[in-house]
């Protein structure tokens, strides 16, 4: 950490002085002593930690000192250390934003001592966290998060750099797994309001009383149980963006509150009367065609043309091409990283078998097929043995290995088979084909 | 040091703040025999020539050193000074008070010259 610049402003030399050879016990800091509120004022450009400001000085009061710092440098600690043993004098400069307010008294050396250390602790923290939000920024930064090269996801890039340039809202839909959460959150860390909050609601899985006060917050015994305030999503989310997961699910009551709420920029608490300022960008997202929730009257059409805002459509693994390939070459990477695994490969066979399947679960469920095979490899090759889909949707899966008729059939005599203890007459019944065809196949070992 | 000038003024507050560390302590003994007489001088003609603004001023700046440096005698007077000059009610009980000030501190003054070789 750099060295902790304390200004300290005091008229009185000897007391100044006292001060400055006290603050300097800590190596860390570096202090400067100024005998008025003008010297302090031009130096404030070296931008110091904390002020610790006399309240009488010679050219200015403290607080006219106090309210110039804040116009300027509103995050530097002003703390007062002053004669003035009046308490209304100390309420008023705490009002006007001081940090703390001291008399000089025996203690006032231990409290500024101890001051300090919470304000260190606080800058220290305040750095962390925005290393950790550019961590995050880089983290989403959307082509390292979205990956793919197919025409379909590229227009998809496309879309988001137009977003991310703008308030526009967003909404999302895609089926489950597209990584509809994923495009949320890389618009929201590329775009100007990336420092501020990312929150995320998802809206199907709040239970339908709970859901106002969840979004806009209530007030203490607004209903039993609200034993506090509690500040809702879209406050949570001032000045950054709310991102709203399965908004389909919304109901009628809540949909007529949102829709009040985005007009009019303004929301009250539950069980308040305070109208509060909101000022968030949305994005929805959806697995269910909104238009069509409209058309079947479960949706309203004043809210969908206000949540629509810019559609981007993600689109299913399956469409995706050799998307599967690279993904699954990704994903397989990050796990032997993550994991302190020795790097894998996938052989050509596995490459086929991914190609072949549906993926109703989209790259989620992509991701965790690949974890489970790189899981299950006892060498360095991820082959087609350890590629295993648990998907419930075997009908659009066997459509997807784009067989001939002919291949279709005998998997389907097949499956019959086993599944009635080789009963071939019965089967037959079932399948409505004579039995000989089925001894024929057996004979010629089709089956 | 004289039993007198022992009661006027004690030093441990002083030496607490500047953790026990002597050259420290003799550092800020020097830049109060420097600036204090200039305050006294300011208080006295603050009163003489009716110039309340002065006088609480200076009589403000000097109650945070006067505590510091123990001179406990003086812990009221000089509020009722600050006081009286913040109220212009400056009358004959200020100018004993100032007296007694005066006198307090250039005992105080002498004292400390002589224990600090100053």
């Amino acid at each position: 950490m750099d060295a902790f610049r304390i200004f300290i402003v005091e008229d009185d030399l000897l007391y100044g002085e006292m001060l400055r050879h006290h603050l300097s016990l800590n190596p860390d800091n570096e202090v400067h002593l100024f005998r008025n509120g003008n010297e302090c004022l031009k130096n404030l450009y070296r931008s110091p930690a904390m002020v610790s400001l006399d309240y009488s000085l010679p050219d200015m009061s403290g607080l006219e000192v106090m309210r110039q710092i804040k116009k300027e440098y509103s995050d530097i600690p002003v703390i007062i250390v002053s004669g003035q043993e009046d308490v209304s004098t100390a309420v008023a400069l705490l009002r006007e934003g001081a940090y703390d307010y001291f008399v000089k008294d025996d203690d006032v050396k231990d409290r500024l001592w101890n001051v300090i250390k919470k304000i260190r602790e606080n800058l220290q923290l305040r750095s962390e966290i925005s290393y950790l939000k550019e961590e995050i920024g880089r983290k989403y930064e959307f082509r390292n998060v979205i990956k793919g090269n197919s025409p379909s996801i590229k227009q998809i890039f496309g879309l988001i750099e137009k977003s991310i340039k703008t308030n526009i809202s967003v909404s999302i839909t895609g089926e489950t797994g597209t990584g509809k959460e994923l495009v949320a959150k890389a618009i929201h860390y590329n775009s100007a309001r990336a420092k501020k909050p990312f929150v995320a609601v998802n809206v199907s899985a709040i239970p339908r009383d709970l859901i106002e006060s969840e979004m806009f917050g209530h007030e203490k015994g607004s209903f039993t149980g609200a034993i506090t305030r509690k500040i809702g999503k879209f406050e949570q989310a001032s000045g950054g963006t709310i991102f709203l997961d399965e908004v389909a699910e919304m109901d009628h009551n809540m949909q007529s509150k949102l829709l009040r709420v985005l007009q009019e920029r303004e929301l009250t608490r539950v069980g308040g009367n305070d109208l509060i300022k909101i000022d968030v960008r949305l994005i929805v997202a959806t697995n269910r065609n909104l238009a069509e929730e409209v058309q079947k009257g479960n949706f309203r059409e004043d809210l969908y043309y206000r949540l629509l805002g810019l559609p981007i459509e993600l689109p299913p693994l399956r469409y995706r091409g050799n998307d599967i390939i690279l993904l699954a070459k990704y994903f397989m990477d990050e796990f032997c990283h993550e994991n302190k695994m020795p790097k894998l490969s996938i052989t050509e066979a596995a490459q086929q078998k991914l190609m072949q399947y549906a993926f109703p679960g989209n790259v989620r469920e992509l991701r965790a097929v690949i974890e489970l095979a790189a899981v299950l490899t006892d060498d360095e090759q991820i082959d087609e043995n350890h590629i295993s889909f648990n998907s419930t949707d075997s009908a659009g899966n066997l459509l997807m290995e784009e067989s001939t008729l002919q291949e279709y059939t005998l998997k389907i005599i097949r499956y019959y088979l086993q599944k009635y203890n080789n009963n071939v007459l019965l089967v037959a019944k079932k399948l409505d084909i004579g039995k000989s065809t089925i001894y024929r196949l057996i004979k010629e070992k089709q089956i | 040091m004289t039993q007198n000038a022992n009661k006027l003024y004690h030093l441990d507050k002083l030496e607490n703040f500047m953790s026990n560390d002597q050259a420290a302590v003799k550092n800020m003994v020097g830049l109060f025999l420097q600036t204090t007489p200039e305050l006294l001088a300011s208080i006295n003609k603050g009163f003489q020539e009716k110039d309340a603004a002065l006088l609480t001023k200076s009589a403000h700046t000097l109650k945070p050193t006067l505590d510091i440096f123990g001179i406990d005698a003086m812990y009221d007077p000089i509020r009722k000074i600050e006081k009286a000059g913040k109220e212009n009610t400056m009358n004959a009980e200020t100018e004993q008070l100032i007296d007694q000030l005066n006198q307090i501190l250039d005992k105080v003054f002498a004292d400390l010259r002589a224990k600090f070789d100053l």
